[in-house]
């Protein structure tokens, strides 16, 4: 049957004609294209000073703003210098000038004597479409200027970044002055960027290990002020502080629960050392390990009902979980590496920060606990005492520089590195705070 | 004044010797017969012709010249009573002559109507003539017309035809074209333009994907479209937000990305260039 083969063939290929036109038409309104990945780059923002009657009060607003968003390795504000022009609210702003300068975003404002003493207005722009993104009034006073620019730069990077911004939280470490025998121990609560440092805790013998309580009010530490270890809770509105365990050989490595209601700590009191939690109101004291090996440095799964902690039990210092019901059967959670301690959960709980035998070098690392993919996100040699910030996006720890200990900072996603200057010597075990709390 | 004496000296002469003749005839004539017609009149036109200007001479003369009146006019009947003889021949003479110039005259008229239905008639056969070639003429130019309308017409018709036929055929190769360049399309997987298209969206993606400072909210299972219109130098004039599951950080962060890569590159071959692009943000992690 030929005829009818090539007629329908012809059909076909009229159809097939017809069909290519029609998506020729379709698609000739716009060309579809994916984008499935994208840079790491910083974002350049202007941060315009701030304006308004209170003089002297409002170029600290804006330099306070801009230090935030730098070191949080995010964004890329614009240089003084290059700020020409000083528009106070949106209706200032001439976008092009600032598109010029390439900056994409822009936030600029005011600082007014307000009823309680002044108030900082502010708003958000996007350069490049002339939205405005954000604005708010926020009451404050002279002395508490610097809190309120640390809660602009928290809504200015929630707003670009889709994290809550941890610039008005704060970071516990210690700080040792001196050389042995006359060495002094302080324990040193700071603002998130440094500034603000006051010492909640004074020793001529070690203080370690600091740990928030989740709602931030207070520390728990490891003080050999007695010539033994002991730990203690102090509250840090009031300076009160209690022994709550004091127990035969170390007391050491305080981690706080999620509500708060119990510390999980290690001591040797059994021959060994293994972790135990105690309850902070019937101090209760339940042992959760008994291996021989040496099991330390424990810290809470966000549901409360196990702890991941570090053991030696397989011949190195590795990773491991144990949950707190039940036989208390610990699983090995990491085998990367031939070292790898310290673990501290993400705000999310979907990740381990670590301190890991990389290469040579102890470094801190990141792994993702759903796929045990390990990230390292540091190059020094001796790195330690991860911590990560409330929204995640950095961690804090503990380095060497020139022989002293010193803080530094990197992102979650190890793009940006940050050195945090010290004066106070040599620094060492840093906890970055929770939020505080809202209202 | 001379050269006219000189020229018509001799009709002159015997046009005045003539006169004076007749004078004295009317002179002896008037001593009986006072009461007759009017001879002064023709005294009177003698002077008149004698003392006409040198302009506008000859014809009056001439005219005057030939006329026969004064000879029968002017006898006069020498006398009532004693010369009756003479007075009925002068009579009679006069009366041969009146006859004679009204034969003439007649036959004058009779010549100058002939000559005038001649002329007439010749007039009309001329007429005739005319009218009859100017019939010729016309039907000959109507013809001519008429001729050249339907050569016109035809020519219009045949070019008409030819211009049908090349629009026809002209319409027949675009066809044809389009159906050769479906076809080429079709056989060879479209590889050309597929290729070059791909290449551009390839380019697009590339720059935009380095102009997209990712957000920390941007994560795997995020899909946001945008629609973006590109002035022909890959100037980005517009973006629009689309379908997105994404925070503010991400939707602000892909808009900015678009205008962060304007100018956006050019396809390189210029037929590929799109004026409107849909653009998915949909990160793989």
């Amino acid at each position: 049957m030929p005829f009818p083969q090539a007629l329908n063939g012809r059909a076909a290929r009229a159809l097939a004609a017809s069909a290519m036109l029609l998506m020729a038409a379709a698609s000739e309104a716009q060309l579809r294209l994916d984008i499935t990945q994208g840079v790491r780059d910083a974002v350049p923002i202007a941060i315009v000073p701030f304006g308004g009657q209170a003089e002297g009060a409002t170029t600290e607003v804006a330099s306070v703003v801009a230090n935030d968003l730098r070191i949080s390795g995010r964004f890329a504000p614009l240089e003084r210098r290059d700020i020409v022009a000083q528009p106070t609210s949106g209706a200032e702003i001439r976008f092009e000038d600032w598109r010029l300068l390439r900056a994409d975003f822009i936030v600029v404002g005011r600082v007014e004597p307000d009823a309680s003493g002044l108030a900082v207005s502010f708003e958000l722009h996007n350069v490049r479409t002339g939205a405005r993104l954000l604005s708010g009034r926020l009451p404050t006073t002279q002395g508490g200027l610097r809190s309120t620019s640390h809660r602009v730069a928290d809504l200015v990077f929630e707003k670009l970044t889709g994290l809550p911004g941890a610039f008005s939280t704060r970071i516990a470490y210690v700080a040792v002055d001196g050389r042995p025998p006359a060495q002094r121990y302080r324990l040193i609560v700071a603002d998130a960027d440094g500034y603000s440092p006051r010492t909640v805790a004074d020793s001529t013998e070690p203080l370690m290990s600091p740990a928030w309580s989740p709602d931030g009010r207070s520390l728990a530490y490891v003080s050999f002020e007695g010539k033994a270890s002991a730990i203690y809770v102090q509250r840090l509105a009031s300076g009160e502080r209690v022994r709550v365990s004091a127990r035969a050989g170390i007391n050491g490595a305080p981690a706080w629960s999620p509500d708060g209601g119990r510390l999980a700590l290690t001591l040797s009191r059994d021959g060994n050392l293994d972790i135990y939690t105690l309850d902070l109101a019937s101090q209760t004291l339940t042992r959760v390990t008994t291996d021989d090996a040496i099991d330390t440095e424990a810290e809470w799964a966000r549901d409360g009902a196990s702890l991941y902690f570090t053991s030696d039990r397989a011949g190195s210092a590795q990773i491991y979980r144990v949950a707190l019901d039940g036989e208390r059967r610990a699983e090995r959670v990491t085998f990367t590496n031939s070292y790898n301690a310290r673990p501290r959960l993400s705000p999310d709980g979907k990740e381990l920060a670590m301190v890991t035998l990389d290469r040579g070098g102890y470094r801190i690392a990141v792994m993702e606990l759903a796929s045990r993919n390990l990230r390292v996100l540091t190059t020094s040699t001796q790195d330690d005492s991860p911590s990560f910030a409330p929204n995640g996006a950095m961690l804090i720890y503990a380095s060497r520089e020139r022989g002293r200990g010193a803080l530094a900072a990197v992102s979650a996603d190890g793009a940006f590195h940050q050195r945090l200057s010290s004066d106070q010597g040599d620094v060492r075990d840093p906890a970055w705070s929770p939020f505080p709390p809202r209202g | 004044m001379p050269g006219f004496f000189k020229e018509h000296l001799r009709p002159l002469a015997g046009s005045a010797g003539l006169h004076l003749a007749l004078l004295a005839i009317l002179a002896g004539a008037a001593l009986h017969w006072t009461s007759s017609q009017p001879p002064v009149e023709l005294a009177i036109e003698g002077y008149v012709v004698d003392s006409a200007p040198p302009d506008r001479p000859a014809t009056k003369s001439q005219r005057v010249e030939p006329s026969p009146k004064p000879q029968g006019d002017s006898v006069p009947p020498p006398e009532p009573a004693a010369e009756e003889a003479t007075q009925r021949r002068a009579q009679e003479a006069a009366a041969a002559g009146r006859a004679a110039r009204e034969q003439r005259e007649a036959d004058q008229r009779a010549e100058r109507a002939a000559a005038e239905r001649r002329r007439a008639a010749e007039d009309a056969e001329a007429q005739r003539r005319a009218e009859e070639t100017e019939a010729r003429r016309q039907a000959a130019e109507n013809d001519a017309q008429r001729q050249a309308a339907e050569r016109e017409a035809k020519r219009k018709a045949e070019a008409e035809e030819v211009r049908r036929k090349a629009e026809a055929a002209a319409e027949a190769e675009r066809d044809a074209a389009l159906q050769r360049r479906l076809a080429a399309e079709e056989e060879a997987g479209a590889a050309v333009s597929a290729g070059v298209m791909d290449e551009y969206r390839r380019m697009l993606a590339q720059t935009i994907e380095r102009s997209w400072i990712r957000p920390l909210s941007a994560r795997a299972g995020l899909q946001c479209t945008l629609l973006v219109t590109q002035a022909p130098g890959g100037t980005v004039m517009d973006v629009t937000l689309g379908a997105c599951n994404g925070d503010a950080a991400v939707r602000e962060s892909i808009t900015n990305a678009v205008y962060r890569a304007s100018p956006l590159p050019a396809p390189r071959d210029p037929r590929a260039f799109e004026r409107r692009l849909e653009i998915v943000f949909k990160p793989t992690e």
